[in-house]
Order: C-alpha cells, then sequence, then structure tokens
C-alpha cells in the first residue's frame, strides 16, 4: 500500500471502474460455473433428463468417487507439501551462494517454462519399469528385469503425478522464496554461524520463520493447482479410482449423456473445495508484502 | 553443502531432463536396460524437416493465441489495477480475492459450462473463443503484476502531468505505461506462458480445430515412439525460451539500468 492511496471511492463508484473487467469475467466465468451448477441439478440440460435434482449428487456417493476424492487429496497435499519443503531448502542453498554463481543457478527456472505435458513425458521416460532410472537401476545391480522396479506410474497411489508435480512446481516454491530472502539482513545468518549454531538451527530459527508468510501461500496455491489440474493426471494418471478432473472429463466425454449431470456434480464439489481453501489464501496473502505477490 | 556439489544437483535435477530427451531424439530402438540408443540416427530430426510447415503452423498459432491472452488481459485490467493499487473503498480485499479466484479454482469447473454457452453462441472451435476462455482464468497473473506494478511508483507522475494538462489517455500512454512496462512484461511472460503451455482448455474450445502446439505434441507424448515425442518436445520448448531470453535480455536488463525496477 502506497502513502499516496487517500483516494476513498464508494462502492458504486469502484463496482463502475471494474466494470471492464468484471462484466467479462462474470459473463464467461460466473456464466460457465452457473451452467455448471444448474445442469448438475439437472436443470438446463440439452437432452431430455430423467433423473431428479439430486440424483447426480446421489451418483457422487458411490465409492468408486470417494476413492478418487481421496486419491486427488493425498496427491495434491503430498505434491505442495513436498514441493514446499524442497524448494525453501534449494532456495536458501541458493541464497548463500555468492552473487556469481547465483547466476548460474538460473537453471533453477526449465519446470517453469516447460508446459505440464512436457513434464508429463519426462516423467514416463524416467519413472516407468522400462524407463531411464529403471535402467539406471540395473547397471547399478538393484533390479534384474523391468518387472523388480517399483510401479511408480500406475501404483494406484498417484506416484508418477506426485512426482512430476513436484518437478513442476518447485521451481515456483524456489521462485517466490528467493524473494523474500533477498529481504533478509545476511548478518542474522552470520551472527548466529558465530555463535555456532548449525546449518539445520539456523534454517529452523532465522530462514523459516523469515519464509513462513510466503510458504504459507504458496502452499495453498500448489495444493489448488495439484487438486484442479488435468493435463499430468491424464498423461500419466492411475485410472481407476483416477484424479477427479479426470473422472470429470471421462464422464463427460466419454460415457453417455445421461452422466453429464454427474460430472457437473463433481465439478460443482471440486468448485466448492476450492472456495474453501481460496478463503484461507486469501487471508494469508494479505500478510505478505507486495514484492512477494505472484497472485 | 558445497558449493560445486550444489551447483551439481541443480544441473542434475533441471538439464538433465532436457539432455535425455536431446539423446533420445537422436536415437531410435533402445529398450530396456540400454542407457543409451542402440544406434543414432536422423529419423525423428527428419521427420520434422519434412513436416516442418505443420510444425510451424501450430507453432505459430499457439503463439499467436497466447499473444493475444497477453494483450487482452492487460486492456482488461488495467483500470482495475489502477483502482485496487491507488483507491480505498468498502469491500476492497473481498472483491480482489474474487477477482483473483479464477486463477486458482480448477479451470476445468467453469470451462464446461463455458464450452456449452460458447457452442450456442458459435464461438467453439474459433481463434476468439480460445483467447477468451483462456484470458478467462489468466488474467489475475496481470492483475496481480499490475497492481504491484503501480504500487511501486506513486501517484505523483500522473498528477504533475494533469497539471500539465494531460488527458486521462495521454497520461495513460506518456506516462503510467512506461512506467508500469517491467510489470507489464512480467505479467505478460506469465499470462503467455500459461496460455502457450495449456493442452485441455485450448483442446476443449478449439475443438481440434484451432491449431496449438500441445494439441499437435499429444498424441505423440502418448504414442510409444519416444524418439519423435522427444524432438518435437524440444522444438515446442524453444519458442518460449527465446521470448524469455530475449525479454531477460532486453527490456528488464534496459529497465533495470535505468534503476526502475
Amino acid at each position: 500500500m502506497t502513502k499516496d492511496s487517500t483516494g476513498r471511492l464508494s462502492l458504486g463508484q469502484a463496482l463502475l471502474r471494474l466494470s471492464p473487467l468484471a462484466l467479462p469475467c462474470v459473463a464467461l466465468f460466473g456464466g460457465g460455473l452457473a451452467l455448471a451448477i444448474a445442469q448438475s441439478f439437472g436443470v438446463a440440460l440439452p437432452f431430455p433428463y430423467e433423473g431428479g435434482a439430486f440424483a447426480a449428487y446421489q451418483e457422487l456417493t458411490r465409492p468408486h468417487l470417494a476413492g478418487s476424492i481421496l486419491l486427488s487429496l493425498w496427491v495434491a497435499l503430498a505434491s505442495a507439501g513436498l514441493s514446499v519443503i524442497c524448494g525453501s531448502i534449494l532456495a536458501y542453498a541458493i541464497w548463500r551462494l555468492p552473487n556469481a554463481l547465483q547466476r548460474w543457478t538460473i537453471i533453477y527456472k526449465t519446470p517453469l517454462i516447460l508446459p505440464p505435458i512436457a513434464v508429463g513425458f519426462l516423467a514416463i521416460i524416467f519413472l516407468s519399469r522400462s524407463g531411464v532410472l529403471s535402467s539406471l537401476a540395473f547397471h547399478i545391480g538393484l533390479v534384474d528385469t523391468p518387472a523388480d522396479f517399483p510401479s511408480i506410474l500406475y501404483g494406484g497411489w498417484g506416484g508418477g503425478i506426485i512426482l512430476a508435480y513436484l518437478y513442476k512446481e518447485t521451481p515456483f516454491v524456489v521462485l517466490l522464496s528467493l524473494a523474500a530472502l533477498r529481504r533478509l539482513d545476511p548478518g542474522l545468518v552470520q551472527t548466529a554461524h558465530m555463535f555456532h549454531a548449525s546449518r539445520a538451527t539456523i534454517f529452523r530459527t532465522i530462514i523459516l520463520p523469515h519464509l513462513a508468510p510466503v510458504l504459507h501461500t504458496v502452499f495453498i496455491i500448489l495444493f489448488l493447482y495439484s487438486f484442479g489440474a488435468f493435463d499430468i493426471p491424464y498423461l500419466v494418471g492411475e485410472s481407476s479410482p483416477g484424479m477427479l478432473s479426470v473422472e470429470a472429463f471421462n464422464l463427460y466425454f466419454k460415457r453417455t449423456l445421461a452422466d453429464r449431470p454427474t460430472a457437473m456434480a463433481l465439478l460443482t464439489l471440486m468448485f466448492l473445495f476450492s472456495v474453501g481453501f481460496i478463503v484461507i489464501y486469501t487471508r494469508t496473502a494479505s500478510r505478505l508484502g507486495q514484492k512477494e505477490r505472484k497472485l | 553443502m558445497k558449493r560445486p556439489l550444489l551447483l551439481a544437483m541443480l544441473a542434475v535435477l533441471f538439464l538433465a531432463p532436457l539432455a535425455v530427451l536431446a539423446v533420445y531424439s537422436l536415437g531410435s530402438g533402445w529398450a530396456f536396460p540400454d542407457l543409451l540408443p542402440r544406434r543414432f540416427d536422423l529419423r525423428a530430426v527428419r521427420y520434422i524437416a519434412g513436416e516442418w510447415q505443420s510444425v510451424a503452423k501450430h507453432l505459430a498459432s499457439s503463439t499467436a493465441y497466447s499473444l493475444a491472452t497477453a494483450a487482452l488481459t492487460l486492456v482488461l485490467t488495467i483500470a482495475p489495477a489502477h483502482l485496487f493499487a491507488r483507491r480505498r473503498f468498502p469491500g476492497k480485499v473481498l472483491l480482489e480475492g474474487i477477482l483473483l479466484a479464477p486463477a486458482l479454482v480448477p479451470a476445468m469447473t467453469f470451462s464446461m459450462g463455458v464450452h456449452y454457452m460458447f457452442i450456442r453462441a458459435g464461438l467453439n472451435d474459433t481463434m476468439l473463443g480460445v483467447v477468451l476462455v483462456l484470458a478467462t482464468f489468466s488474467y489475475p497473473y496481470m492483475l496481480r503484476a499490475l497492481v504491484a506494478g503501480y504500487q511501486s511508483f506513486g501517484e505523483e507522475y500522473a498528477l504533475c502531468a494533469q497539471n500539465l494538462g494531460a488527458g486521462p489517455l495521454s497520461r495513460l500512454w506518456r506516462v503510467e505505461l512506461p512506467l508500469l512496462m517491467p510489470a507489464i512484461v512480467a505479467g505478460g511472460s506469465v499470462v503467455f506462458l500459461v496460455a502457450f503451455s495449456e493442452y485441455f482448455l485450448v483442446f476443449l474450445i478449439g475443438g481440434g480445430r484451432v491449431p496449438s502446439f500441445t494439441g499437435y505434441l499429444f498424441p505423440f507424448l502418448a504414442s510409444s515412439d519416444l524418439g519423435l515425442a522427444s524432438a518435437l518436445t524440444l522444438v515446442f520448448f524453444i519458442a518460449p525460451l527465446i521470448l524469455f531470453v530475449l525479454v531477460e535480455l532486453t527490456v528488464s536488463r534496459a529497465y533495470r539500468r535505468r534503476g526502475l525496477y
């Protein structure tokens, strides 16, 4: 907030100025969402629908979908959590480098530029049972046949998706953490060194508290991304139960028209869940400095 | 951690995958447990050279709709960004939260409904439809960047220009936009990248009719021809890479030298 922001407006004036963005946003985002919700109750469908208003939501109670919900939550939790841990440690390591060397660490941004489907493809090449890591394990003497290599990609617990997300998301954590660390006085760390604090102690008592607001925020962003994204799970995901986004896609496109309300009910559920997290997000994000916020 | 060790680890983590793609694209006929292809050949390179018109068409189309999306988000968010950065009004935090939400909510939750609306409006399978739907969930990145951009300098510049007789458009064009340029570049890069990398929305709304490199690439990635898929992934990685190097080398550096960022 700048100090010259003294201009006060009424809500009406503010809404008028927001209209160039708010109107198309309401029309497309709100309209699309409203249609999904309406269709989930069997209204505004392009075909005759026999089920009642809540039939689609009753379909959601099938055990198959419960498994899908659990898988999505687990994948989102594990990938966002691991990314935050790896990213903050990596950011601290990069921050401690002298400036001349820091310039070379820019390669950490590669996965940010790689499209998600390319990251998914890398997961296939590296993690499949006859892939690069499996072949490496053979040469080290850990496995004799592809079947000895653990089934990471389609093992039922989302291992391939989690690792693909970890690769894609860690640089994002590094990016935001580095921005926050640039505001930290290196003297604090030097002083702690002089008192013979170990690296782990310094990380726990100085770096982590400084990074905490950024890490909370970035965790929620990544959690929501992993929870709802489609491209990577579609390419390397488990088939049954699959991630919610893939289940919704299959219900919508690959099954009969009568399944569309169920697809829409699933999307509505995903939306409500995300909104809950966004409320938490806005509370944590408002505590951040403007320089660290990317969203 | 020792410095060389850290740099080596970064290189292995972030460059090795690209190196593996390069090796895969130059060979064929390998299976577990080969680490290198049985023979090196230029099959993939020849295929791409033979198909270059198709590759170029998809790359150009993706670049075009991504640039258009970035431009559209700039036009949509410039006035709201000014409002959030400079003015106070009731419900500000809530409104900003609501307007940032489309980037956080899964795109799928609204895109199926949008698809249905676009079919009714005749916007499905068109470039315009693709740009509209991409802008709908990527504009928050531009909005955030512009709000931060406005907050990085004060209102005095615009007030000064106003006192000298500059109208609103002139103030925007000659005073604020140049000062905002680093923020526009930052926000635009993110929006471009999000749009350029997106597979599902472009495929859904474009219906396969709007050429996109992700739509072109996907069947190869899901096929068993790893060599060709690797080569194409590298080709399509180069376009955003060139863009980012250009941005990094020219625009941001020029502004940093002038002490603006």
